[in-house]
């Protein structure tokens, strides 16, 4: 009874208690939000780098080289030449490699370069390999294979024509559409960034590259565009100006893996995944390649420099974390002053229902109820709210910040956050439900204010 | 002066030497030495605003406790209860209609007459026993108080009229046939007619289940209507009066 009798005198006071219930709510949402971001983002990251023992660059800071090369933030500051690359291949430490190459997008999803080692040796997650869900590995210079998110996001099909266009803007006026490409497959979704990425062999890139010098070099004028491109590239990624020209000869080493993983000197790629044959010799593989002298690089182990970012973000985590509980707890106190300032004018109906038989704890309950019921609603609310949110905002956190947000059930911990805030509210409610517990006690039948 | 009416077996409400003050330091507001009244009667409290009426009526509803003497309703020392026992007591034996009627406003008509058998199991029981549910025994005592409108069950009370908030106030106090019913002024914003007419339906209700009302108002006019009429300056000027004499006696 004194639920429904809580919930009904909220209805008759509808626009405060609808203003208490939106506070909470809204305080909710970006308490889980931040959460669910925080927990999200560091599964999303942890489960990108599986399996891979060194990543390898040039030489920039080990977040950077992180950051760029496997999540896709930000830039590489240079790029790593093809004979580092075969150098690094040839270790003798060294089982595999996987060689990436960035720079390219198409509609805003960024085109990596690589070789047939990319689908044998990539693992994310618990070690799990990439899986075609469509089509076939690309197998030549003109096959492109699409990223889970990428196919259904554009909507596009095997067979479908593709022009990948310079630098990795959502808008580009630097076309490569002398080279189609064609969708020879489509992966299956993991989660990661591979998800959002447009796969092409290491040679399909070196053709598109090479016919665009090609057109530079007839016309001066494009002449003059495309160098000052090149140079804007070199500072910003420094890719294109080394592509080798297309039907260049198969490299050697590489050639086993079929058209368009062959190399020359001349070609760069930005990173290298490294994946070796015992992991106790990764230390000492990634001093030594620290400390190349022909070229300078940077190889760093995944899993340590995912801690220091972790570090450096963990001060931001933090904060956001304490001001959302800051903005849970005003909530809370809305509520609190809410139901404060409604006790005087409520004094009467507290001394009728006590003349009706209402023991004093019933008094007291319907207070308390009111507050829990505020709260749970306010909870509930908050968590419609923010998979809404999170639904809506999905794509962009995925185009915009590389952040795979998957709308699942909520975790062990935001169902603890929910029940913490659950019982402040209720313990929030215990302070006016004794205020008019006393109220009632002391004005019996008759209000004397 | 001692007000009496009635045999002690039947008594549903005596008083005896009962004293009350707000607080210790200020004159007692009630100031009884011996009040009975029994079952099935209908006594009438007549009294000017601010004599200590409606604080008497807290005294038999049991909200406030006397600081001496005892007050006895339907045989229970109400000052020897404790307080959660005192207000079950309330709960399941005592009904009130308010001067101002004091209905829920975020309830309905059917709700606010209801609402005494949600604090109380035995007046629940009691409507059950009568094969009906608390809501039938609701929609019965307004259609006994011309209140049969079945559309008007589901109505807020605040868009009630004067006249149909007593009617929904007088149901209230009657649900589950509480053995006492005290009313505190009210009738009085309403018009003579309408006064005796209200009367009327209340007590026939107290009759059919032969409940006791203790009816406080300030109009003199209406003892004729009561079995026996009280002066309530009389009633707290115990020590001078003399026994037996009552309103109700110069009235009938």
């Amino acid at each position: 009874m004194i639920l429904p009798l809580a919930i009904k005198s909220l209805r008759n006071r509808r626009l405060t208690a609808s203003l208490t219930v939106l506070s909470i709510a809204l305080s909710i949402a970006l308490l889980l939000g931040v959460e669910r971001i925080r927990q999200q983002s560091r599964e999303t990251f942890a489960n990108s780098v599986s399996g891979t023992d060194l990543i390898v660059g040039a030489r920039t800071s080990p977040v950077n080289l992180l950051l760029s090369s496997v999540f896709r933030i930000g830039n590489a500051t240079n790029n790593v030449s093809w004979d580092s690359y075969r150098r690094i291949a040839a270790l003798p430490e060294v089982a595999w490699t996987i060689p990436l190459s960035l720079g390219d997008s198409h509609r805003g999803f960024h085109v990596l370069g690589t070789t047939q080692d990319y689908f044998d040796h990539y693992r994310f997650g618990q070690e799990h390999k990439l899986k075609l869900v469509e089509g076939e590995r690309f197998t030549d210079a003109n096959g492109i294979v699409l990223g889970a998110e990428v196919a259904a996001a554009l909507g596009y099909r095997l067979g479908q024509p593709i022009v990948i266009a310079h630098g990795s803007g959502d808008v580009s006026f630097a076309l490569h559409n002398d080279h189609p490409f064609r969708v020879v497959g489509i992966l299956a979704r993991t989660g990661t960034p591979v998800d959002r990425a447009i796969h092409v062999s290491l040679g399909g890139l070196d053709a598109v590259h090479a016919e665009k010098s090609a057109e530079a070099a007839v016309d001066p004028l494009a002449a003059a565009i495309q160098k000052a491109r090149q140079r804007e590239a070199q500072r910003a990624v420094g890719t294109d100006q080394d592509r080798i020209p297309a039907g260049q000869p198969a490299d050697q080493e590489h050639g086993q893996h079929g058209a368009g993983e062959s190399g020359s000197p001349e070609r760069t790629i930005t990173a290298v995944l490294v994946g070796l044959k015992s992991r106790n010799k990764a230390l000492s593989v990634q001093r030594q390649m620290n400390e190349a002298r022909d070229e300078p690089l940077t190889a760093i182990l995944p899993g340590a420099t995912l801690l220091e970012v972790w570090e450096i973000v963990a001060g931001a985590e933090k904060t956001l974390v304490a001001i959302s509980a800051l903005v849970v707890v005003m909530g809370l106190a809305g509520m609190l002053i809410a139901l404060l300032t409604s006790l005087s004018e409520r004094r009467r109906e507290m001394a009728v229902l006590r003349a009706l038989g209402a023991r004093p704890w019933h008094v007291f309950a319907l207070l308390l109820g009111e507050a829990t019921f505020l709260t749970l609603l306010g909870i509930v609310i908050g968590v419609g709210a923010l998979y809404l949110g999170l639904g809506v905002a999905k794509p962009w956190l995925e185009q915009g910040l590389g952040l795979f947000i998957a709308l699942r059930w909520p975790s062990v911990t935001e169902f603890g956050l929910m029940i913490l805030v659950a019982v402040c509210g209720v313990l929030i409610g215990l302070i006016p439900a004794y205020r008019i517990y006393r109220l009632s006690l002391a004005d019996g039948m008759t209000i004397r204010i | 002066m001692t007000v009496h009416a009635s045999s002690a077996v039947d008594d549903v409400v005596h008083l005896s030497d009962v004293r009350y003050s707000w607080d210790a330091a200020s004159p007692p507001v009630v100031a009884v030495d011996s009040l009975r009244v029994a079952r099935g009667e209908r006594l009438m409290l007549r009294g000017p605003s601010g004599s200590g009426k409606s604080t008497l009526l807290s005294l038999l509803a049991g909200v406030l406790k006397a600081q001496s003497g005892s007050v006895r309703v339907l045989g229970h020392e109400l000052g020897a209860l404790t307080d959660s026992a005192r207000d079950l007591f309330r709960a399941d034996h005592i009904g009130v209609i308010f001067q101002m009627f004091n209905l829920i406003p975020y309830l309905s008509v059917r709700e606010n007459v209801c609402l005494p058998c949600a604090f109380s199991a035995r007046r629940r029981n009691r409507c059950e026993q009568s094969g009906a549910s608390v809501g039938e025994v609701a929609a019965r005592l307004l259609r006994h108080l011309d209140m049969g409108d079945v559309e008007m069950l589901g109505r807020q009370v605040t868009g009630l009229s004067v006249g149909q908030q007593q009617r929904v106030a007088a149901a209230r106090s009657l649900i589950g046939g509480p053995e006492l019913v005290l009313a505190d002024e009210p009738t009085s914003s309403l018009d003579g007619d309408r006064r005796a007419a209200f009367l009327e339906l209340l007590f026939r209700e107290c009759e059919r289940d032969r409940t006791t009302l203790i009816f406080v108002t300030h109009d003199a006019t209406l003892a004729p209507l009561f079995d026996r009429a009280v002066e309530y300056c009389d009633l707290n000027r115990i020590a001078g009066a003399p026994p037996g004499t009552t309103l109700s006696d110069d009235a009938r």
